[in-house]
């Protein structure tokens, strides 16, 4: 049979970030996975050894637009290590309530667009509805809709009052509701069920030899988590579960994702209710590190982010090595595709929550004859349907 | 502390970091050895270091056994900058490889994944430059 290949990628506007995953299928299974990347290097590591360190901050946050909060968090907690300097335990709690509303957030918006993928459009416009609600509490808390920017050396910028809390609680009670209800979506629709088991299924043992992170590794059932394992900020305070099941397939990502949702909600309440008093804003901006290194680890909404900061002394960081979890969970699992059926990629691939804008434009090249034809992956879904 | 990794020695540098020095020639049983750990491969970091002639590699682990991360540290000549791959050992460092390659040129022997334009935009690549190198003009 003909093997045709189908590039999917590079560039979406509705996305993120470029890359191409170059599909070879003969007929409807796929045969080979290549992922192609490169498209828009933007230079954040060189850019953050150019800059101070206080502006490093700001490029470290704009390295996503989703978990820029978690981006923040690595960063500065590593260079207030390599400073000396231990921040008071209200800006943790802080730190932590933006983090866990973005995980919130991040998790709707991956299993909102799941539903979309899987044609579920409705579902799709009622999540990102939901999640609305979550993008309201954020700009309530940090004044940003989208960047945070809630970090600073030392501390926070801004504090929260109990005006803000009673906001915070009355409106985590509807989000936490909408949520248990999108959990129960997913775990009794037949058609959802039928579509994400099986999968795309990671098995234990070859979970940790493809280094993939987060809940993708953790839907693999390996209970590890940046938060318990390696606790920062007011993590070690603040109770919540790690979530794991066995499955190992796409389903089982999402119902991790949800499931994991819930737990910071109630950890945003924990927060909010047992915050302790003092100050959170620090009265002055630290400029100098100490040589050293520092290995900074923090969980994302998508695994574990890590930044590798060497100082030299100075003003700027002499080298920053990012390691964001997609670059794991992108590259890693090429070969979880294959024997798969066409239709089936756009379901595993969401199922890992890339960070990356290709989802969407897809072209069909037909080598026999060498026809292009340019199919949207909605269609592409549908094709295992008809 | 220390933690014993086969015949290596991973002491401790900060809280739940270890680190082990190694020669370029064990690099690859080092890193056999990490993952019989129950570990997985989290990043690869080189460090361009142009007053000592040496690219510095830091192959970062994170072990679910001990929940600590390990840390393999390797240098490289800077002018002949070839080290053996570890993907056949854990694919997982695959990103890791053709990253260090395509921006710190750094050779991976084995690895015929390696590119250009990995990651790198057109014109550096036609340039021939490395742009984390110190001296990349970048």
């Amino acid at each position: 049979m003909v093997v045709v290949e189908i590039p999917i990628g590079p560039q979406h506007p509705a996305l993120h970030e470029p890359i191409m995953l170059k599909v070879r299928a003969e007929g409807e299974e796929v045969v080979e996975v290549s992922v192609n990347t490169g498209y828009n290097h933007r230079g954040v590591e060189k850019l953050l050894e150019k800059n101070s360190w206080v502006r490093g901050m700001y490029i470290a946050d704009r390295v996503c637009g989703i978990c820029n909060a978690v981006h923040m968090q690595t960063y500065v907690q590593g260079v207030e290590k390599l400073m000396d300097i231990e921040p008071p335990p209200r800006a943790n709690y802080i730190r932590t309530l933006v983090m866990e509303l973005e995980r919130i957030h991040s998790h709707m918006l991956v299993v909102a667009v799941m539903a979309e993928v899987i044609g579920f459009d409705t579902l799709f416009m009622m999540i990102m509805r939901d999640r609305e609600r979550v993008m309201y509490l954020k700009e309530l808390v940090t004044g940003n809709r989208v960047h945070a920017d809630i970090h600073m050396l030392g501390g926070v910028k801004r504090d929260i009052d109990e005006a803000k809390r009673d906001k915070i609680l009355k409106e985590l009670g509807v989000i936490e509701e909408r949520i248990k209800h999108y959990k129960k979506v997913f775990e009794t629709d037949y058609t959802i069920v039928k579509r994400l088991s099986e999968a795309g299924i990671i098995k234990r043992s070859e979970a940790l030899r493809l280094s993939i992170v987060g809940p993708t590794l953790r839907a693999s059932g390996i209970k590890s988590d940046v938060r318990s394992d390696d606790p920062y900020a007011a993590y070690p305070e603040v109770p919540f579960n790690v979530i794991s099941r066995d499955e190992g397939d796409s389903w089982a990502r999402m119902m991790v994702r949800l499931e994991e949702a819930l737990e910071s909600v109630n950890m945003v309440r924990y927060i909010v209710e047992k915050i302790p008093q003092g100050p959170a804003i620090p009265k002055a901006i630290p400029r100098a590190a100490k040589p050293g290194e520092v290995i900074s680890r923090v969980e994302a909404p998508r695994g574990e982010l890590l930044y590798h900061i060497i100082s030299i002394g100075g003003a700027n960081p002499y080298r920053v090595k990012i390691r964001t979890p997609s670059f794991l969970n992108i590259l890693n699992t090429e070969k979880v595709y294959i024997g798969h059926r066409l239709a089936d990629v756009p379901v595993i691939f969401v199922s890992y929550d890339p960070c990356i804008s290709c989802t969407e434009r897809v072209v069909v090249i037909d080598e026999k004859n060498g026809k292009k034809t340019y199919m949207s992956m909605r269609d592409l879904a549908k094709v295992r349907v008809e | 502390m220390e933690i014993n990794v086969g015949r290596f020695v991973f002491k401790e540098v900060s809280p739940r970091r270890y680190v082990a020095s190694v020669a370029l020639s064990e690099l690859r049983e080092a890193v056999g050895a990490v993952v019989m750990e129950d570990s997985y491969f989290s990043a690869l970091t080189a460090v361009d270091l142009p007053k000592d002639g040496k690219i510095e590699l830091d192959y970062v682990f994170w072990s679910i056994k001990h929940r600590v991360a390990l840390i393999i540290k390797v240098t490289v000549d800077r002018n002949n900058a070839v080290v053996p791959t570890v993907i056949d050992i854990v694919p997982g460092a695959l990103g890791g490889e053709l990253e260090a390659y395509d921006l710190m040129g750094v050779t991976f022997e084995g690895n015929n994944r390696l590119r250009r334009g990995f990651l790198a935009p057109e014109d550096m690549v036609e340039k021939g430059i490395y742009p984390l190198r110190k001296d990349s003009g970048v």
